[in-house]
């Protein structure tokens, strides 16, 4: 790292090397480590260095990734040899925001003390090539890592990064042209220019809302924070995450993953202006398989967004949430999240019998380099297992991050100058469940856990109910819808569900009711009107059926179901041709379609 | 008078510990001059006598000078007319069609110069990319250091700077002013000191 003091006397600037040397403390332990390694044969690159580099640095530092420039070889290391020494030290390269633990991370990068203090040996002693045999540089796959995709979506339009600015986020809506649910064993991320790039995180979204977003289709949105609804319990169990250096990995046996006709894929992207104009068009390639998901592994969020209120200077707020699993569990993959406040991030596991295990340690939290943390191995959780996120965040000015200068009281929220308490954990849960399917049993109770925690909680309430409706404990689910409505009463997603149940149970009435509010604070909600529909219909209002059917058709024109309801609702109402065009056009769609294929049968036998 | 400031500035110099170049000509033949794109020596401070000169230090490949290219970039429209700016690029590495490219990329329109010798890195005691370097009317060494507090160290950037060192002391040496602090540290990726 810095050069020693016998060799800045013979460079003859003793201003500068004595000035740079001050500025820095770790020069002083430097001196102090490389002193007694004289006697000993001067480090080299090709015996020594290269192994280091090519192992640790060249996955990112070669043409096409994400560093900024290329360390394959003598000449482009040696013109960087001092910068080296410096990152390495300071330890901001190879990037890796936990600490060492008990626990190992697949993909783990870092250097050890003895491999930083070498590289800096090394350039004191004048960064020299060697003449013993460089050793090769290791394989890496160019363009897709997992060979060629089944089937590659790009972005339908690219993003125009301005040259200077703040951080940009960025959502791509990515349409699958799928025309049937696929399996799907991998999903690798081209994220675009990957110097520009800081990290990418797909979101599955199987009811097209973030598509609601755009200004216009394929435009993609700006947010750092996106939320993805879904009317019916799916969880959303797979991490699929891209940052820096990320080697592509197909999902483990039995975990593939189910797309559907219709599902998009929401890329959030985290870019970073590089002082030139630029273009970012990001793909992703899919790799299918014919072996359905076996294993079912689950998202476990926990947060504590509501205890999010911190006063300008606080510089240790701390912010907690712990939760109690019902079931044995194997922990697969975690991911800490929170925005430019975040200082120290740590999760721990108390497992039954008082012993803890430090599940990740982030002392130096730094958003640019937030990622999914994958576990060597899995990780066992028994049942009792209590799990805590403890987070401290600074809003001083000494925070170099803090977005607002002079600081400001922050809060919760979705913006980047939000803040954020958040706690993924990627779980599979361990044998079968005599109480159902058991990540229905671990969602019911972290939603419980949550309408505890916040009980003047919308979602905390609406998620609960939804899950107990999922789990057929109707009546515990119409008090918590009721409870999420009296939050917000005109919320369109929750009077819909809420609808669906009380149409479920034979009230049609009340049932048409909530759709019919619903639909009034969402005019274009095609679930509403499709489920107004239905009830209209059943109650033999097939002039109303028929308003509601085609004001869903209009909104997805793909959508078989709504074109056979449509149909079956105009031959209800006696308008015989019409019903049959509509009835055809839901079998162009879904040739399997049960009601439509019928209803057009029935229609032949009446002529 | 030129002839006197050139003397000024070399006396500046020597108390610097550029001593053995003026001495000891075998040496002084080792050093190699600032160059321009083609190749020709150019000295940036005599070239703009009479003028301030501003140095900002740059690499094709540093991430951090490179994010600061729109930022240099108005800062030498802005003192146009007053100020000199020059861009030098001190990687030996470097060559001319490789910075005329990456000037082309960045929307640069200030004159590049290469440094291979490190004769301006000396000369203003610059040790990363970007650093500033700003030379009085009379030639004189006024300020080395950073441009402002964007970086607080590698990957470390705030928001937006909240102060701006390089043009302070543009507009104090243009008002002749005394400047504080007249050097800073700044953050960014080390000049090779390496053979």
């Amino acid at each position: 790292m810095m050069v020693s003091f016998s060799q800045f006397l013979l460079s003859g600037s003793a201003g500068k090397i004595l000035a740079f040397a001050l500025a820095t403390s770790a020069a002083v332990a430097l001196a102090q480590s490389a002193a007694p390694a004289r006697a000993e044969a001067p480090v080299t690159f090709n015996r020594e260095i290269a192994p280091i580099i090519f192992h640790n640095c060249v996955a990112c530092h070669r043409p096409g990734e994400a560093g900024p420039f290329p360390l394959r070889t003598y000449e482009e290391v040696h013109s960087h040899a001092r910068q080296i020494a410096a990152v390495t030290r300071r330890r901001f390269m190879p990037p890796w925001l936990p600490e060492p633990g008990d626990l190992k991370f697949a993909d783990q990068r870092g250097l050890t003390d003895e491999q930083i203090t070498l590289i800096e040996r090394w350039v004191d002693q004048g960064a020299m090539e060697g003449e013993s045999p460089l050793p090769p540089l290791p394989p890496f796959a160019e363009g897709w890592q997992l060979g060629k995709p089944d089937m590659i979506v790009q972005a339908a339009k690219p993003l125009h990064v301005p040259a200077s600015g703040t951080d940009i986020y960025w959502n791509f809506v990515l349409r699958l042209p799928l025309e049937s649910p696929r399996w799907v064993k991998a999903v690798e991320i081209h994220p675009g220019d990957k110097r520009l790039v800081h990290h990418a995180n797909i979101l599955v979204d199987r009811t097209q809302s973030a598509r609601r977003r755009e200004e216009e289709p394929g435009a993609g949105f700006g947010g750092m924070e996106i939320r993805i609804e879904a009317e019916t319990f799916e969880p959303d169990s797979h991490f699929l995450f891209w940052k820096p250096g990320t080697v592509a990995a197909a999902e483990p046996d039995g975990m593939a993953l189910r797309f559907d006709k219709g599902t998009d894929l929401v890329l959030n992207t985290h870019l970073q202006p590089s002082g030139k104009p630029e273009i970012i068009q990001p793909s992703i390639g899919l790799y299918f398989t014919d072996q359905p998901a076996t294993l079912h592994p689950m998202l476990l969020q926990m947060e504590n967004d509501a205890r999010l209120d911190i006063p300008p200077g606080e510089r240790n707020f701390a912010v907690t949430d712990d939760f109690t699993l019902p079931l044995d569990v194997d922990l697969l993959a975690i991911y800490p999240h929170a925005h430019y406040l975040g200082k120290d991030m740590l999760a721990l596991a108390t497992l039954p019998d008082k012993s803890t295990k430090t599940l990740i340690h982030i002392k130096r939290w730094d958003l640019n380099w937030q990622a999914v943390y994958r576990y060597a191995a899995p990780v066992f959780l028994p049942r009792g297992t209590t799990i805590s996120m403890r987070y401290s965040y600074d809003n001083s000015a000494d925070n170099q991050a803090n977005p607002h200068h002079p600081p400001q009281r922050v809060m919760g929220g979705n913006r980047s100058s939000d803040e954020m308490a958040h706690l993924w954990l990627q779980v599979l849960p361990r044998g079968a469940e005599a109480r159902g399917d058991p990540r229905m049993v671990l969602q019911e109770a972290l939603a419980r856990h949550n309408v505890e925690k916040n009980p003047a909680d919308f979602e905390a309430h609406y998620n609960l109910a939804s899950m107990l409706q999922a789990r057929n404990q109707l009546d515990e689910a119409t008090a918590q819808y009721e409870a999420a409505l009296r939050i917000r009463p005109d919320d369109a997603v929750a009077n819909n569900a809420f609808g669906g149940l009380l149409a479920s149970t034979g009230h049609g009435d009340e049932a048409a009711a909530r759709f019919a509010a619903a639909l009034k604070s969402r005019p274009d909600y095609f679930d509403a009107h499709y489920d107004l529909g239905i009830v209209l219909a059943t109650q033999g209002d097939y002039r109303g059926a028929i308003e509601h059917f085609s004001a869903a058709v209009r909104l997805n024109p793909e959508d078989a179901a709504a074109e056979a309801n449509l149909g079956s609702a105009l031959a209800l109402a006696e308008q015989l041709p019409e019903a049959k065009l509509h009835l055809e056009k839901a079998l162009q769609l879904d040739p399997q379609n049960t009601l439509a294929r019928e209803n057009l049968e029935q229609l032949r036998e009446r002529r | 008078m030129g002839f006197w400031r050139r003397w000024f500035r070399m006396v500046e110099s020597l108390t610097r510990g550029l001593l053995f170049c003026s001495l000891a000509t075998a040496l002084c033949a080792a050093q190699i001059a600032a160059v321009n794109l083609d190749g020709k020596p150019v000295d940036p401070v005599l070239a703009s006598r009479g003028k301030v000169v501003v140095l900002i230090f740059v690499r094709t490949d540093c991430p951090i000078s490179n994010r600061y290219a729109p930022a240099i970039q108005r800062l030498s429209q802005q003192y146009e007319g007053k100020v000199t700016f020059w861009l030098v690029y001190p990687d030996k590495s470097e060559s001319a069609a490789a910075i005329r490219k990456h000037l082309q990329e960045y929307g640069y329109e200030v004159t590049a110069l290469r440094d291979p010798g490190h004769v301006l890195v000396k000369q203003g005691q610059v040790q990363v990319t970007p650093e500033a370097v700003v030379f009085g009317r009379n030639g004189q060494l006024a300020y080395h250091g950073r441009i402002d507090d964007w970086y607080q160290d590698f990957g470390r950037a705030r928001a937006a700077p909240t102060t701006h060192e390089l043009a302070d002391a543009i507009q104090a040496v243009i008002a002749g002013k005394p400047i504080a602090p007249s050097t800073t540290t700044a953050v960014g990726c080390y000049i090779s000191d390496l053979e």
